[in-house]
């Protein structure tokens, strides 16, 4: 692959020219953050995206992918971290579908079973199987159609360890026969373990290239997570106060059912912030849900001040004095078809100043409050009726900013508050949460921003499959430290998953 | 915001005043303008009846058309149309409507008439169809086919009293301007009753029976007049064989609706079950149920046709399981549409002094009859036409039934359609102690009547 | 993403004008389309397009006569709009319009036979009462669905075609066995005549029904736009995880969405018992409310599921049905070639309400991809 840049429609630019060799019988470790581009530069080589610039050489031989089957057809395919399969189909069903049949593929399937180890019950409908087979049958799905470069995309997410060691087995086994392997992660055990060279990637760029024999952890966690701070926020000191928030040993499901929280415990005292950082996917998400009711509590408690809000209403919450930036302002904070006056009390809307007689909304009241909003918070808007869908994004979550705040709350809770903005939002919002803090509010960010978390926070949280690996200040954290943290590679963390 | 609320009840408030306006404002002109331009005029013609009576040979020489034609336009007043309301059933229906449209457009050629036609496609469409032929003037007749008409007809008929309408099998005695086409389905009945008789004892059967619809008075001149005719029928068989017969049993069941064919079906298995070979329906849709069983029936036992048969109702039903259906009582829709409109040129034409009222059609005017051969091939080709019937299946269709009533002898179609005949003139035909003429003095027959009846033709 | 620092523009046209006119240019764009093709079609079999354009608009919507027919057929279709609109907003596609209507006019008949029996209910107590039977009956036929949708999952148009047919045959039996027309059995009783809705114009089928239907449309406008209620149905229907986020619960959303649907729908169907000259009853087969439930989906879609849209867009195709007749008899263009143009012309006006709605879905669908892919 040679030079390619990625331009999404919307101008997120996700690659900034990358250039990558890929050799038969190796297994590539691809290592980065979110939001690195590893993602978005197997979608290229797979077909599933078209690079807005550069190409790909296949065996000398320049080639343009029209389709992931194009890409198929020329032996690259790529297994996603979220399945395609047929639910209602079994396992043998969705390895063959789209497959002319030629010879006696029951005979084929079983043979590629026994060959590389991976073994699923072809009969039953795949609804029912693990999350570990469903991904078995995609690659062996791949693997019947005669694909030479198997791409996998963080593959060992939802496996236990396992049907880790199996998949890393047969990748094994796989590689040993010629095949190319690319290994997307953003776990440094792991892509220790299986990778025989390793590319790690940050901002859209490849920042580093070397063997395993090379790489070595610490070197890695510092590539990875790299520092490079474009901005500086002013930090007054705060002395924090009493506890606004505490956890205490939370656990929560994720979607799939598994723990996504393993028994977390911390607290956010007034003026201060308290910042979880991480990779995506470790469990932040769901923590942060569990303590703004949006998703039950298995276990564990959540306490607001004196009172046990442990999956309390989101309605309830918020008139207690608890605001949420949600992670998506698009889909979950917003509604991007409503007007700027109906999204401005969101989750207020039942609150009596904005009603009337009856279940009657005192619009009056409503606009003058979304005027002020846009006054204080500098909303650029067309006009408080028009969709929220034609303002910018930085206006978009400024506007749900001072929605929130304007809830007069005691504690936020911030989840990736900038992402996708541009650099005088981000600067905008960050400057607002410090300020918050240093009002006296209590605040909790999460962010897959290390930058953001470590400038702001004043006490840091990592989190790890689940659990918190580091509680401290964000001083004490190298990067070093940090990329090991997030990478799951701290002492104590080893071997318990 | 509620400027915009405001704004919109506002326009629609105008708009619907604004309609309610315009039209009050019309018909205040309209008030001052109507003229007794469309009462009958007093022209008398020399010419003789336009029309030949019978129906069944509804044909007119052309010399006969022109005279009418001529005769039969004056004096309209521009009424010049022949208007046709068709219920929601439609065109195509290979009964009631079609046979209405075979009418209209028969009086239409003979009369020189122009035939509009207007079909319903809801209830609610009635009222509106009516109301609009009514106001256009044009219309010499305005013709409602079915009775689910009646309630629309005797409001438009107050509302437009210079209008003629005709409504076929509706009952509106009492308007000056509207002529009721009914039935003599007792008629019919004791027809097919005495085929029934005679068929059933050919084939040695115990029983026969009849299905009905809902329990209403207008069912019991079909429930009488069908036991009459089978009590004559077997007077008859008695007479040609010259052998002494059981009398058959007669089952009748009220199944309650008259679209529901399951209960139809039901009803005739039973009957089926305890001996009847021949079953009457006498229940619309309902019968569709009754014909399944017959024809499910006659399978079990191997045969592809007949017995047992079903009779059919209203329309020639026989192509509707060939083979299975023995006869039908037909009513002439289209008999009564011609006649209707054949009353109302006379009634311009001062041939008549009154127009409304009840026009009874029986044998004797062609209104009912039992089927014959050559109906089915008229209806065959309208249901070719309607696409209900394949143009391939039509000599099939046509085959089998000549071929199933090739297997009861011709004596017995004989004496039946002679029967028929006879009727026409002679009604002190009697079977049981009761003449046929009795039966017709009771009509409209209560509960007690054919209770009496009943019992008297030991029907049960 | 880039800050689009456009100037706050203050002096324009107020938004709902705005959209107004172009959904309205955007509805007349398609009228002359429809209208263009049926042309074509009519004139290659043989009709006089002009002069059945000419019947079809000119005596339903100029004839005073034909206007208070066309009004009296946008009763009924614009609740059942209002129905499908309603669901619409919820984030529902709910077609049960039809079976509801159906039990609506049940209830007032129902009503009917005891006003028969029951002196007192032979007046317009007697309207109040069937009204609000009807309504009853038809709520709790939408509640089924509700109740199905919320917490089986059952997808609503599944339930809702399977209980349009159930409510279809429950009304059948009814009529059949238990409330029918002892004179008459192909019909059911009719309502008293004292428990009649008022004819506006006399000796025309435009009766009170059209009011109703009018003021409980504005309702709903009403009750979507300034009210919490409506605020949060509408807030769950355009994004459910916004809603939840904001604490409002989509199922009741969606709960309230079908009971003011079924609050519509019969009020549609008493309406036409009440309402609807001459038989005031539900005549065989259901004759006189078939498919008026699903011409609500029309016209909510031609009125872009906005209850103003719907009012206007009840009244066009009212017209279309209305104009019907005038095609036939002053064009002679028989009934089945006066279905396939007036077909064309509601295809041809749903176009653009339907592409939309297509669209939103998709987007929607493509949003929540998004989400659940970070």
């Amino acid at each position: 692959m040679r030079d390619i840049v990625k331009i999404y429609p919307d101008g997120t630019i996700a690659l900034r020219g990358v250039s990558l060799d890929i050799y038969p019988g190796e297994v590539l470790g691809l290592l980065g953050e979110n939001g690195a581009g590893k993602t978005t530069l197997m979608k290229i080589l797979s077909g599933f995206l078209r690079p807005t610039r550069g190409y790909i050489v296949l065996r000398g031989r320049r080639v343009v992918f029209r389709s992931a089957a194009d890409a198929l057809s020329h032996g690259i395919g790529m297994v996603h971290q979220h399945l395609a399969l047929v639910p209602v189909f079994t396992g043998f069903e969705n390895i063959v579908l789209g497959l002319r049949a030629k010879g006696d593929l029951r005979k084929l399937v079983e043979e590629l079973m026994e060959e590389t180890g991976l073994r699923v019950r072809l009969d039953v409908p795949v609804e029912q199987l693990s999350f570990g087979e469903r991904q078995r049958i995609e690659i062996l799905r791949m693997l019947l159609r005669r694909v030479d470069v198997l791409i996998l995309d963080e593959p060992t997410t939802n496996l236990t360890p396992l049907e880790t060691r199996v998949l890393f087995n047969a990748l094994r086994k796989l590689r040993d026969s010629g095949k190319s392997i690319i290994f997307i992660t953003h776990k440094l055990r792991e892509v220790m373990e299986i990778a025989d060279r390793i590319v790690v990637m940050r901002r859209g760029k490849v920042v580093g290239e070397l063997p395993r024999e090379k790489a070595e952890p610490r070197l890695l966690a510092r590539l990875m997570v790299g520092r490079e701070v474009f901005l500086r926020i002013e930090k007054p000191p705060s002395t924090p106060g009493k506890p606004v928030l505490k956890v205490i040993d939370l656990w929560v499901r994720s979607d799939i059912g598994g723990w996504a929280v393993r028994g977390v415990s911390f607290e956010v005292r007034a003026g201060e912030i308290f910042g979880i950082a991480g990779v995506e996917g470790n469990g932040q998400a769901e923590l942060v849900q569990a303590i703004t009711g949006l998703r039950r509590a298995e276990k564990g408690k959540v306490i607001f001040g004196d009172k046990d809000i442990t999956n309390m209403s989101p309605s309830e919450l918020y008139r207690l004095g608890i605001a949420h930036i949600p992670e998506d302002r698009q889909t979950m904070g917003l509604v991007l078809d409503m007007s700027v006056s109906e999204n401005s009390i969101l989750g207020m809307h039942r609150w009596r100043k904005f009603l009337g007689a009856l279940g009657s909304l005192r619009w009056r009241e409503i606009n003058r409050h979304a005027e002020r909003i846009i006054k204080e918070y500098d909303v650029v808007a067309p006009s408080i009726r028009s969709p929220v869908r034609y303002l910018s994004g930085g206006n978009q979550q400024k506007l749900l900013a001072g929605r929130e705040l304007s809830k007069n709350p005691r504690l936020i809770v911030a989840a990736q508050p900038t992402r996708g903005l541009d650099v005088a939002a981000t600067e905008y919002i960050r400057k607002l949460l410090v300020d918050l803090r240093t009002k006296g509010h209590a605040v909790l960010l999460v962010s897959a921003d290390t930058d953001e978390v470590l400038q702001l926070s004043d006490r840091v949280a990592v989190m790890y499959n689940g659990r918190f690996t580091a509680i401290t200040r964000p001083e004490e954290l190298t990067e070093e430290k940090l990329g090991l943290l997030m990478g799951g590679m701290e002492a104590g963390t080893l071997g318990r998953d | 915001m509620s400027k915009t609320g405001l704004i919109v009840a506002s326009i629609i408030i105008i708009l619907v005043i604004a309609g309610v306006a315009y039209y009050y404002a019309s018909k205040g002109g309209k008030a001052t303008t109507t003229t007794p331009a469309t009462s009958p005029t007093q022209t008398v013609t020399k010419s003789p009846p336009a029309t030949t009576t019978q129906a069944q040979t509804m044909t007119t020489s052309p010399a006969k058309t022109q005279q009418a034609t001529q005769t039969a336009t004056a004096g309209l007043g521009g009424r010049n149309e022949i208007c046709v309301v068709y219920d929601i059933g439609g065109r195509g229906d290979l009964s009631f409507n079609d046979m209405a449209y075979l009418g209209a457009s028969r009086a239409a050629k003979d009369f020189g008439l122009k035939l509009k036609e207007v079909q319903s496609t809801s209830e609610a469409d009635y009222l509106p169809n009516l109301r609009t032929l009514a106001k256009s003037k044009k219309c010499a007749i305005i013709v409602a086919v079915g009775f689910l008409m009646t309630d629309a007809v005797k409001k438009v008929a107050d509302e437009y009293p210079d209008q003629l309408f005709a409504i076929i099998d509706g009952y509106i005695p009492d308007k000056p301007n509207v002529l009721s086409v009914l039935f003599k389905e007792h008629e019919g009945s004791a027809v097919v009753g005495a085929l029934a008789g005679m068929v059933a004892h050919y084939y040695g059967c115990k029983a026969v029976g009849v299905v009905l619809g809902m329990e209403i008075p207008v069912l019991y001149k079909f429930e009488a007049g069908y036991y009459w005719g089978i009590r004559y029928g077997e007077k008859l068989y008695e007479q040609h064989t010259g052998k002494k017969v059981e009398p058959l049993r007669i089952f009748y069941t009220y199944t309650g609706a008259f679209n529901d064919p399951a209960r139809g079906k039901t009803a005739t298995e039973a009957q089926l079950a305890n001996g009847a070979c021949i079953v009457y329906n006498v229940a619309g849709a309902t019968g569709l149920g009754i014909f399944e069983a017959v024809e499910e029936a006659a399978k079990k036992q191997g045969r592809d046709m007949g017995p047992p048969f079903a009779i059919g109702v209203d329309s020639d039903q026989d192509w509707i399981k060939p083979g299975f259906i023995l006869a039908s009582m037909m009513k002439r829709v289209d008999v009564g549409v011609y006649k209707a409109t054949q009353r109302a040129l006379e009634y311009y034409q001062g041939k008549v002094t009154k127009f409304g009222g009840i026009m009874e059609l029986g044998l004797a005017e062609g209104g009912v009859g039992m089927s014959r051969l050559e109906d089915l091939e008229t209806f065959l080709e309208l249901g070719v036409q309607a696409g209900t019937i394949k143009p391939e299946q039509k000599k099939e269709i046509y085959e089998k039934v000549k071929k199933m009533r090739e297997q009861i002898p011709q004596w017995i179609w004989d004496e039946a359609y002679k029967l028929q005949d006879t009727l026409k003139k002679n009604k002190d035909l009697e079977a049981y102690g009761v003449k046929f003429s009795d039966i017709e003095k009771m009509v409209p027959l209560d509960t007690k009547e054919i209770q009496a009846l009943r019992q008297k033709f030991k029907v049960g | 993403m880039g800050e689009t620092n456009e100037p706050r523009r203050t002096e324009r046209l107020p938004e709902w004008l705005v959209e107004g006119l172009l959904r309205l240019g955007e509805s007349a764009i398609a009228l002359i389309v429809g209208l263009a093709i049926g042309a074509i079609i009519m004139y290659v079999t043989g009709y006089d397009a002009w002069l059945a354009y000419k019947s079809l608009f000119g005596n339903s919507f100029l004839d005073s006569y034909g206007f208070t027919i066309t009004l009296s057929y946008a009763a009924p279709i614009m609740l059942t709009g209002i129905t499908f609109a309603v669901g619409v907003r919820a984030g529902l596609f709910n077609i049960g319009a039809e079976g509801q209507l159906y039990m609506g006019a049940l209830g007032a008949v129902i009503v009917g036979w005891l006003a028969w029996r029951i002196g007192i209910l032979d007046s317009v107590l007697g309207v109040l009462v069937a009204y609000t039977f009807g309504v009853l009956l038809a709520i709790t036929w939408a509640y089924i669905a509700a109740i199905l949708k919320v917490k089986r999952g059952v997808h609503e148009v599944v339930s809702t075609i399977m209980l349009n047919w159930i409510a279809f045959w429950i009304v059948e039996y009814f009529r059949v066995y238990l409330i029918y027309n002892p004179s008459d059995p192909s019909k059911t009783i009719s309502m008293p005549p004292h428990a009649r809705l008022p004819l506006l114009v006399p000796d025309t089928e435009l009766s009170a029904a059209l009011i109703v239907a009018i003021a409980f449309t504005l309702y709903t406008y009403y009750l979507l736009w300034y009210t919490v209620t409506g605020y949060e149905l509408r807030a769950s229907g355009l994004n459910p995880l916004a809603a939840r986020y904001a604490g409002i619960k989509p199922e009741k959303a969606m709960i309230t969405s079908f009971i003011v649907g079924g609050i519509a729908s019969g009020l549609a169907g008493a309406g036409e018992v009440l309402g609807r000259p001459p038989h005031y009853a539900i005549t065989t087969g259901l004759s006189n409310l078939y498919g008026l439930g699903f011409d609500g989906i029309t016209v909510a879609l031609i009125g872009a599921n906005h209850p103003v849209g719907i009012i206007f867009s009840a009244i066009l195709v009212g017209a279309l049905k209305a104009g019907s007749r005038y095609m036939q008899i002053a064009a002679g263009v028989p009934l089945e070639m006066v279905r396939v143009v007036e077909g064309i012309i509601i295809v041809a006006l749903a176009v653009p309400g339907t592409l939309r709605m297509v669209r939103e879905y998709l987007r929607r669908r493509r949003e929540l991809a998004e989400l659940e892919k970070r």
